[in-house]
């Protein structure tokens, strides 16, 4: 059986398929996979020279054959897999070899980029692959090769089909450029912490470079990788001459350096594009007989996210704790008006205040978690490369956001409650993740250290039975206040030690629990967590926005000679003049954090001499702080509402007037835009802390259509919608005219606005207006984008068109005030 | 002012009128921000033309029907097939600044779109001279959605030359390329020297856009 042999003895991939074929006449654009059924003979031909030079792993012309790739009538699929599976046997028999052959059935990307940075979705992508290899592992594959991929989220898609519907074992390779990351972003550890999460036999690179390329890639792989790895280069680079392509490293060539991946510690060999059996031959000739360097088990704590991973080590992390409801007005107000953005922000925010992780708590009573939880992780992926926290007690929502996530996540968390462990153990078994441990049990949380370690050893063996090694867990030791417990800090410290003495295992805890109940809680939490961070904490749950708990951080790091030179340290506060008192006031751990100071800050600007702006000044010229600062000097000077009145509205009107008179231009239009919302944020929360209710705000739906990816336009008008006073709900892009119709009725909404970029998509946006008009007549529907004009507005049966994002504002005004009349 | 700003400006439909110094900041800032995401890709493959008036062009086995591009590749004997990306990082940046500052988002685009151009350019250039050695002059370089050229035909382009394993190129239901920051085109290359002045932007028919070259 090959996962006997797989990683102890040298195992030979074949070669290139492709350019032998079109050697043979395939057509540039033809779909090879038809020539199983056409040309038979030719296809085994292929096979039988590739096991005659050798080969032991022989990958069926199966490339191209999912149904998003391959979708031909006179050609059933699984007709096209079975014989291309049956063509390898057939090839293996007339061989007459003596030792085993083993079929591996070849999957191959899609070429299509899945949401939410293309349109495909992670579902339909996993459908693609299951159909495939169900026909394969029928038809007879003994393994199942998914190769040449680029983007991590189809592999896991794959890797999941493979998983759930096969019992074959699955190797996996992916292109790496020479920069050593794949075309969408994930570098080496990346790479390997999703693919060792999701339990793959092997897995390494292929396609894209020639063998030498691959020798500081296939290194690379070995300081991350536990397990047997795959190197499958091309023939060199391809070149163009005239017609013809062909590939610059020869046979005998291919095969010394190939001799050097077997040295450097690859345990599966083979050729892609370019390679011939000639090659293979030659490869094989000279590595025969070689032994394996087997992949030494390594014990790194990985997470990672489409692009990066984060290797736990000496440093401490910092996991941003802030998109968690609890104790967040704001956040849970967010939640309730399913307003993703606020927590996309977030999560930017955290990323850019220094955070390494990122924590994702969704749970609210009266939320659908799941559905909350897939959305957040989704959004966040398409705006931070950090790696998520999943973080819930519903397992279900668990669930479906580790299925969903594009990498090996944090998972928060399992405690050693038996039936904790029952239900999260297996999911991490499955997705892959490295879970936090919480250190009480049936019986509660144990007052002393000796009961958490106790449990966190319990933890550790239970997640065995599972596969699950210790460098996949993170003890959480747990902070007790100590308003309350007064030994709460000094047991947790010395937990913290022991399980990373004793046990060998990384911690994390929720750093600001310790002083619940105190007074000026950051002074407390800051000194505390630098006492954890001494006594081994790896990584921290806390809010990067503070600036006291940002402080211990980096002084901690300077301290203990992990910021070489100091010179994250340095660079960061170098420039800081120490001031008594600096920067403590916004920081109650809360809300406020994030939001500018009072005062203070206002003499900042007009630093020349000249005259201080005011604040239509400063809105008009687009300055976003000063408009912040301003503002906020005059609070309590001035009413919010003459303050919007005397100031805000007319500069508003003075810049939406220049634009439409060709004197502003879009960035300037937006800058003003923009501080203006600065101000008017301050605004709000005054009103709000006042008691008053807001004006009531008339409400705006806005979308790009259904198959349309491009949502710069509408991003463009909901912001100036919202300058000027209107609610907008935005459903975001590649909206189904369903999805719009259902918030419209919900929210009963009275005006819509769609965007669509292209001829394509504005079929969609013709489709949306029609179910509009049937099912919800009273509603007016605004349209915009490249290709429309009044003509084709009317086309289509809109009710207006707008040239520019202003004049969406203006309809929308007097929409309303007519409405009002 | 480099080119490369002057191109941007002209995206964010300045056409003549001054820039003020926020704007030039924010693209100055821009530039250097997709610097560190941007990763240029591209490929492309030559083939015999077998016929290119303004009813079909024929090339392998492949027919387009285009008057446009008939036009631009008549007298021609070779086609070149022609893909480049930006790479995905860009619309990760592009859509994380659209979450923080909207006036940051637009000019990032008009940025981009303007390196855009500019390493396609660079491309052809190789290209020319590739071919200049065997005797055949580049013609503009015409995409799918000019003039009558349809888009639809982007997905032969992107099967042809094998987009999607190659740099990451690919294609939505609705024909749209993403990553956003892409191009595919068609070059003719003949063994005329033609001076050539009605390239993509000028040959439009939508006179009166703000954007356009020759009206600047």
């Amino acid at each position: 059986m090959i996962r006997e042999d797989l990683g102890k003895k040298l195992l030979f991939f074949d070669g290139g398929m492709g350019t032998l074929l079109q050697a043979k006449g395939l057509k540039p654009g033809e779909l090879p996979e038809t020539w199983n059924v056409d040309h038979a003979g030719d296809i085994i031909g292929i096979h039988q020279a590739y096991i005659e030079a050798g080969s032991d792993l022989v990958l069926t012309n199966t490339f191209g054959a999912n149904a998003l790739k391959f979708c031909r009538d006179d050609y059933p699929l699984e007709k096209v897999v079975q014989s291309a599976v049956s063509h390898v046997k057939e090839a293996a028999r007339r061989a007459g070899r003596e030792r085993e052959v083993y079929t591996a059935l070849d999957v191959g990307p899609t070429g299509k980029l899945l949401k939410p940075m293309g349109d495909l979705e992670f579902e339909a992508a996993y459908e693609a692959f299951r159909q495939v290899m169900i026909y394969g592992e029928r038809a007879g594959a003994d393994l199942i090769h998914i190769e040449t991929m680029s983007d991590t989220y189809e592999i896991k898609a794959a890797v999941l089909a493979a998983k759930e519907n096969t019992r074959l074992p699955v190797f996996v390779t992916a292109i790496f450029d020479e920069r050593k990351k794949l075309l969408t972003g994930a570098d080496v550890p990346a790479v390997v912490s999703l693919l060792e999460g999701l339990r793959v036999d092997a897995l390494g690179i292929n396609c894209g470079l020639g063998p030498a390329q691959m020798l500081p890639i296939l290194e690379e792989l070995r300081t991350y990788a536990s397990i047997p790895l795959i190197v499958k280069p091309n023939a060199g680079l391809p070149r163009q001459k005239g017609k013809e392509t062909f590939y610059d490293v020869l046979p005998q060539d291919f095969a010394q350096t190939m001799q050097t991946v077997v040295e450097k510690g690859a345990a599966v060999i083979g050729g892609c594009c370019g390679t011939t059996p000639e090659h293979i031959r030659s490869m094989i000739q000279v590595c025969k007989g070689m032994q394996v360097k087997p992949t030494e088990k390594k014990a790194f704590t990985m997470v990672s996210s489409y692009g990066q991973a984060v290797v736990f080590g000496k440093d401490s992390k910092i996991i941003g704790e802030r998109i968690n409801p609890t104790g967040k007005k704001k956040l849970k107000q967010a939640l309730k008006e399913h307003n993703l953005d606020y927590i996309l922000k977030e999560g930017i925010l955290q990323e850019e205040k220094g955070a390494h992780i990122l924590d994702v708590n969704v749970g609210l009573p009266d939320i659908d978690e799941t559905k909350m939880m897939v959305e957040a992780v989704q959004g966040l992926q398409s705006v931070t490369s950090l790696p998520l926290q999943i973080d819930t007690v519903d397992i279900r929502a668990m669930e479906a956001a580790l299925r969903i996530y594009n990498g090996k996540p944090m998972v928060n968390s399992v405690s050693g409650k038996q039936e904790s462990m029952d239900a999260v153990f297996p999911l991490v078994a499955k997705y892959g993740g490295v879970v936090i441990g919480l250190t009480l049990d049936e019986a509660g949380i144990p007052q002393t250290a000796d009961g958490r370690v106790e449990i966190a050893e319990k933890i550790i063996r239970e997640a065995e039975k599972y596969g699950i090694e210790k460098k996949d867990l993170v003890m959480d030791v747990l902070s007790m206040t100590i308003s309350s417990e007064p030994q709460g800090a000094i047991v947790a410290l010395e937990a913290l030690r022991r399980v990373r003495k004793e046990l060998g295992v990384h911690t994390v805890l929720g750093v600001s629990n310790i002083s619940f109940g105190l007074p000026c809680r950051p002074v407390i939490n800051s000194h505390f967590y630098t006492m954890a961070m001494y006594s081994g904490l790896s990584a921290g749950i806390v809010n990067p926005c503070s600036e006291d708990m940002m402080k211990a951080y980096d002084a901690y790091h300077a301290l203990l000679c992990l910021d070489e030179n100091c010179s994250r340290y340095v660079e960061k506060y170098g420039a800081l003049k120490v001031v008594s008192g600096l920067g403590s006031a916004a920081d109650t751990g809360g809300d406020a954090a994030g939001s500018a100071g009072p005062g203070g800050s206002v003499s900042n600007f007009g630093k020349s001499g000249s005259q201080p702006m005011s604040l239509q000044t400063v809105i008009e010229k687009g300055l976003k702080e000063e408009a912040g600062s301003i503002t906020a000097s005059l609070i309590g000077k001035e009413k919010p509402l003459d303050i919007i009145n005397r100031w805000l509205i007319p500069a508003l009107d003075q810049v939406g007037k220049g634009f439409e008179q060709g004197t502003v231009f879009l960035p300037q239009l937006l800058m003003s835009a923009e501080a203006a919302k600065s101000a008017f944020a301050l605004l709000k929360q005054e009103i709000e802390k006042s008691g008053a209710s807001e004006e009531k705000k008339e409400k705006v739906a806005l979308a790009t259509v259904k198959g349309d990816i491009h949502d710069i336009g509408k991003n463009i008008v909901k912001v100036l919608l919202e300058n000027y006073g209107f609610a907008v709900i935005d459903l975001g892009k590649d909206v189904p005219p369903k999805t719009i119709l259902k918030v419209v009725k919900e929210e009963g909404i009275r005006l819509v606005g769609l965007s669509a970029l292209m001829t394509t998509t504005v079929v969609s946006m013709e489709e949306t207006i029609s179910l509009l008009r049937r099912e919800a007549p009273e509603c007016r529907i605004m349209v915009g984008g490249a290709v429309l004009n009044q003509e084709y507005a009317d086309q289509i049966g809109a009710d207006f068109y707008g040239k520019d994002a202003m004049q969406s504002v203006y309809y929308a005004q007097e929409l309303f005030s007519h409405e009002k009349q | 002012m480099d080119q490369l700003t002057k191109e941007a400006i002209r995206y964010l439909g300045y056409g003549r009128h001054a820039v003020d110094d926020q704007t030039l900041k924010l693209v100055a800032d821009s530039f250097w921000n997709l610097q560190t995401v941007i990763s240029r890709k591209s490929v492309y493959r030559i083939f015999a033309l077998e016929r290119a008036d303004e009813e079909q062009v024929q090339f392998e086995n492949v027919e387009i029907h285009s008057r446009n591009l008939g036009k631009n590749l008549a007298g021609c004997e070779k086609i070149v097939l022609f893909g480049a990306t930006l790479g995905i990082e860009t619309d990760r940046l592009i859509s994380r600044i659209s979450k923080m500052d909207m006036a940051k988002a637009v000019v990032l685009q008009a940025c981009a779109a303007a390196l855009l151009e500019e390493y396609c350019d660079a491309c052809q250039r190789q290209i020319a001279e590739e071919l200049r050695e065997e005797g055949y002059f580049l013609r503009p370089r015409f995409s799918p959605g000019y003039g009558d050229f349809s888009i639809q035909y982007q997905q032969m382009m992107v099967q042809m030359l094998d987009t999607a394993k190659k740099i990451g190129l690919t294609l939505t239901e609705g024909c749209m390329m993403a990553p956003s920051k892409s191009v595919t085109a068609v070059i003719g290359a003949g063994k005329s020297h033609l001076a050539c002045h009605r390239q993509g932007c000028e040959a439009c028919s939508k006179k009166d856009c703000i954007y356009r070259r020759d009206t600047l």
